[in-house]
């Protein structure tokens, strides 16, 4: 056994090892203690010195060293007298027939730990249809390549997932690699709000459309010049209604009361009649007070509205015209049904929403997540929702939607509404963001799956450390030092936190190469 | 300069002897209309038979008013459709090939792996023409991923793409099914002729102006009956033309007078049903007109053979109706439940069964799962349901039907 430090006190949660010399260990390695029938898993939390000598003789045989430079002054047996000690904390508790128990117990006393192997985590299972690959187990700085990390992707997606991390850590790079799988699975389908349009792969760049089935199982929609194979985005006006855009834009109930009365009379040419309005002709027999009040309310309606959803009014033609192509009095009325139907049907969607002002990408995902949902429940009145993929909806600067402030200051909006029910129906969210701290601890403790990514404010990781599924109370520096593309899978469908390290996005396409086209040349008729 | 552009004409889809008389009159309308209009061209974009063997009355009538166009110096430039597919090339299509009448656009040949179409030239006008059949099971998709895009961008011209298929851009309430990404077409051409989508639409895209389908000329499923009574005008595209398109045209093609009979009988007793739908023919001025009767709903009691949908059919000839088409598929009752949903048309049944069933399959091949293997059970269905013609032999006909439905699955 190439042993690395021995127990040698401490307890439960905090146990003491002292480091063998020659054996470097880090803060996040993950160690085992052989045992009887089983392996135990720890891993290091901290790491501090240790020393036979009192500190006050260390103190002065510093400043000898220092001060007198004495040539050949060392310690008598160094490795017996000054040594590192771990403080490591038990994980879980691997049985022969690779069944994984919480810990209740401690190491032996004086047990010797070795590093961990990738035979000691068996009991990861491998790939299969509908699990995803997130990453290789990781201890301390050493990737276990061998240990790969793969989750159903069923039951993390409809239990919603939390992807946390500061800017730089990897965030894109792990959405990417999360998509690249899914884009095997049948089990689950995908909107994703691409706002950075950095997914799909374009102009020869390495992305989801390199997936060899990507033809099958990815929908890309761009506003403006889609690539072949893809589609425009355009988004039909009609299929916008005023719930839409709730929790997502402020208006007064006046202005509310308005809309809903513009929806009723006019169902779904009610936008462009309320920004066709000639304010002049409004209030005619009217009070003077209420047509002014009334003139003002569809004023300000509609100068939301405009900048709401980016539109523009053509005086001349008398039409509603959007600057991005996105929304069209004319064209894309089944845009929006086609992208439910390819989510239901296991595919990921991609929007690129990189023209669209903040407000309309979420309106454009409103009227789609509406819709998923909508067919959902109905799946289950229905009784047929087992026959259905999990639906996640992918969504970056999550607090934008389910925020604290948002939710209080605004009625709920259907990402919120997801969050808090959505598994019921098996809608999920996947939120990315930088400030989990600003997202109700309700919602963020119903995201039952965090990969939690490098992150150096106190708050957000103590936001995180509060809500994992894990207790994860000693992991505060750990997740403090995470590197670029390290993370930590903390779930209800995991049996310990899971140190992981997430692989580049372009190493696991070319793991998968496309195939090579002219393998077979079809008769043209 | 002028082209007409014709698709879905179904040929061959009546069944019964007035319906077929009309779909013969609105055919040889347009076919006179073309060259009553001194037309340059006529663009069939697929479908323009049922079937890829129809009928010898059908071939002849076809035979007839292509022979017409011809005599008239109009050539015709066609792709196959889904319905008159054939990959043996024996369908009624190459037999107006054969004969001179019209010619497939589809020319094409592998370069680096591309397939590059050539263009076509027409003789008078100079137009440049290409296209590519419709097939379904996701085979023309892998067309237009393998289609070398460029070539057919770089030429100068009048340049028209010949297609079948339902475009997504340009779909609005059809059946949910697979379709193309507008993005799959050549850029910057002038024209985009298009067939499969059974109503009129032209809308343009940056990249793509003019993307059209006239839909089809009278009736080439059986929903498009009941569209028409609605209202929908049914017709055909005549384009005018120099540098670029100057005009579309929409054409209407009179077909008949129609009366819908719509009556809801949800809840309703039979008795109750029946003087309802009675009541309704009753009223109507039925003379001269194709009277479609739809009726739908679970009765509150009673049984569906209650109604006597005999008589009310006698009735409403003897009012002169030209024809009556009954539509009950939908009327189901509590006593006699045979199946939990089956409103709709005999399309709409069958693709909502292949929905129901296919969502239990587990099955890793895209092709056999989701709306593509809906697509591909309903081609398959459409391949096998046709009788053998009294002009073909056994065996002819039995490797024909082994041939098509071997190719709708993309296994010849």
């Amino acid at each position: 056994m190439n042993v690395a430090g021995q127990v040698v006190g401490g307890g439960i949660g905090d146990i003491l090892v002292r480091q063998q010399s020659g054996s470097r260990l880090e803060v996040g390695d993950l160690l085992v203690s052989e045992e009887e029938n089983s392996i135990l898993i720890l891993e290091v939390f901290g790491l501090q010195y240790g020393s036979q000598i009192d500190g006050r003789v260390q103190e002065m045989m510093s400043g000898v060293i220092l001060e007198e430079e004495p040539p050949d002054a060392e310690f008598y047996e160094p490795n017996f007298v000054n040594y590192v000690m771990a403080r490591v904390k038990a994980l879980a508790r691997v049985n022969r027939d690779l069944s994984v128990n919480l810990p209740k117990s401690l190491p032996a006393f004086f047990g010797k730990l070795r590093i961990i192997s990738s035979e000691d985590l068996k009991f990861l299972q491998g790939g299969g249809r509908d699990r995803i690959f997130i990453g290789y187990i990781r201890s301390g700085s050493k990737v276990i390549r061998d240990a790969k990390v793969w989750l159903d992707a069923r039951d993390i997606f409809t239990h919603h997932l939390l992807i946390p991390a500061t800017t730089g850590r990897g965030k894109s790079n792990l959405v990417k690699c999360i998509l690249y799988h899914l884009l095997d699975s049948s089990g689950v389908g995908a909107l994703v709000l691409d706002a950075h349009n950095e997914y799909y792969g374009l102009n020869g760049e390495i992305g989801l459309s390199s997936h060899p089935d990507a033809r099958n199982s990815l929908v890309y929609y761009t506003p403006t010049d889609p690539p072949p194979g893809s589609r425009h985005l355009t988004i039909s006006l009609d299929t916008i209604r005023p719930d839409h855009f709730e929790g997502i834009v402020e208006f007064s109930d006046a202005q509310v009361r308005t809309m809903r009365k513009y929806y009723s009379d006019y169902r779904g040419e009610w936008i462009s009649q309320i920004m066709l309005t000639d304010l002049s002709m409004l209030g005619e027999a009217e009070s003077r007070r209420d047509a002014e009040t009334r003139s003002i309310t569809m004023a300000v309606l509609q100068q939301k509205i405009r900048q709401a959803l980016d539109l523009e009014v053509d005086r001349e033609n008398n039409v509603v015209v959007s600057r991005h192509n996105v929304f069209d009095s004319v064209r894309g009325g089944r845009t929006a049904d086609d992208v439910v139907q390819n989510i239901e049907e296991g595919r990921v969607v991609v929007l690129d929403t990189s023209k669209l002002n903040d407000e309309a990408e979420l309106v454009v995902g409103s009227i789609i997540a509406t819709r998923i949902l909508d067919h959902y429940r109905e799946a289950k009145t229905r009784g047929i929702l087992r026959e259905k993929p999990v639906a996640t909806i992918v969504i970056e600067e999550a607090p934008r939607v389910i925020g604290e402030e948002v939710l209080q200051s605004r009625t709920n909006n259907i990402y919120s509404t997801i969050a808090r029910e959505g598994r019921k129906f098996k809608v999920g969210l996947t939120a990315v963001t930088q400030l989990s701290s600003v997202i109700p601890k309700a919602i963020l403790a119903n995201m039952n799956t965090k990969i939690i990514l490098g992150n150096e404010m106190k708050m957000e990781r103590m936001a995180l450390i509060e809500s994992a599924s894990q207790d994860l109370s000693e992991d505060d520096r750990t997740i403090a030092s995470l590197d670029r593309g390290e993370a930590i899978i903390t779930s209800i469908f995991v049996p310990f936190a899971l140190p992981i390290q997430i692989p580049h996005f372009e190493e696991i396409a070319r793991q998968h190469p496309p195939p090579a086209p002219g393998t077979a040349r079809v008769k043209v008729f | 300069m002028r082209f007409a552009h014709l698709a879905d004409v179904h040929l061959g889809f009546q069944r019964q002897e007035p319906l077929q008389e009309i779909e013969r009159r609105v055919f040889e309308g347009a076919v006179d209309r073309c060259i009553a209009e001194e037309v340059d061209f006529v663009l069939v974009c697929g479908d323009l038979f049922h079937v890829n063997i129809p009928d010898m009355r059908v071939q002849k009538m076809a035979m007839k008013k292509f022979h017409d166009m011809h005599d008239a110096g109009i050539p015709a430039y066609a792709v196959y459709g889904s319905h008159d597919f054939s990959p043996t090339s024996s369908s009624a299509i190459d037999l107006l090939e054969a004969a001179g009448y019209l010619r497939k656009v589809t020319v094409s040949s592998w370069v680096d792996d591309h397939i590059r179409l050539e263009y076509i030239q027409d003789e008078r006008t100079g137009a440049l023409i290409a296209g590519l059949s419709g097939l379904k099971a996701g085979r023309d998709m892998e067309y237009y991923e393998r289609l070398d895009r460029e070539f057919l961008e770089s030429a100068n011209g009048f340049r028209i793409f010949l297609f079948h298929g339902a475009v997504g851009e340009m779909m609005q309430d059809e059946i949910s099914g697979e379709s193309l990404p507008l993005s799959y077409m050549p850029r910057g051409l002038d024209y985009y002729a298009g067939g499969h989508l059974h109503t009129f639409r032209n809308r343009r895209f940056p990249g793509y102006e003019n993307v059209v389908y006239p839909g089809t000329l009278f009736a080439g499923q059986t929903v498009d009956m009941e569209e028409n009574a609605r209202g929908m005008g049914r017709g055909f595209v005549m384009v005018d033309f120099g540098d670029k398109v100057e005009r579309v045209r929409f054409v209407e093609a009179p077909g008949c007078r129609y009366e819908l009979i719509d009556v809801d009988a949800d809840g309703l007793a039979s008795e109750e049903a029946a003087a309802r739908i009675r009541g309704i023919a009753d009223s109507i001025d039925a003379d001269g007109k194709v009277v479609i009767l739809k009726t739908y709903g679970e009765l509150g009691s009673g049984r569906t053979a209650d109604i006597d949908f005999s008589a009310i059919r006698k009735g409403l000839l003897q009012g002169g109706a030209y024809y009556v088409m009954i539509h009950r598929r939908g009327l189901t009752s509590k006593e006699y439940k045979t199946r939990g949903e089956s409103m709709g048309t005999r399309e709409e049944i069958e693709r909502r069964t292949f929905q129901d069933s296919i969502a239990d399959v587990r099955i890793k091949r895209a092709a056999l799962t989701g709306s593509r293997g809906v697509d591909l059970s309903t081609d398959l269905l459409a391949a096998l349901r046709h009788p053998r013609p009294d002009n073909e032999k056994k065996v002819d006909y039995e490797r024909r039907v082994t041939a098509d439905a071997t190719s709708k699955m993309g296994l010849e």
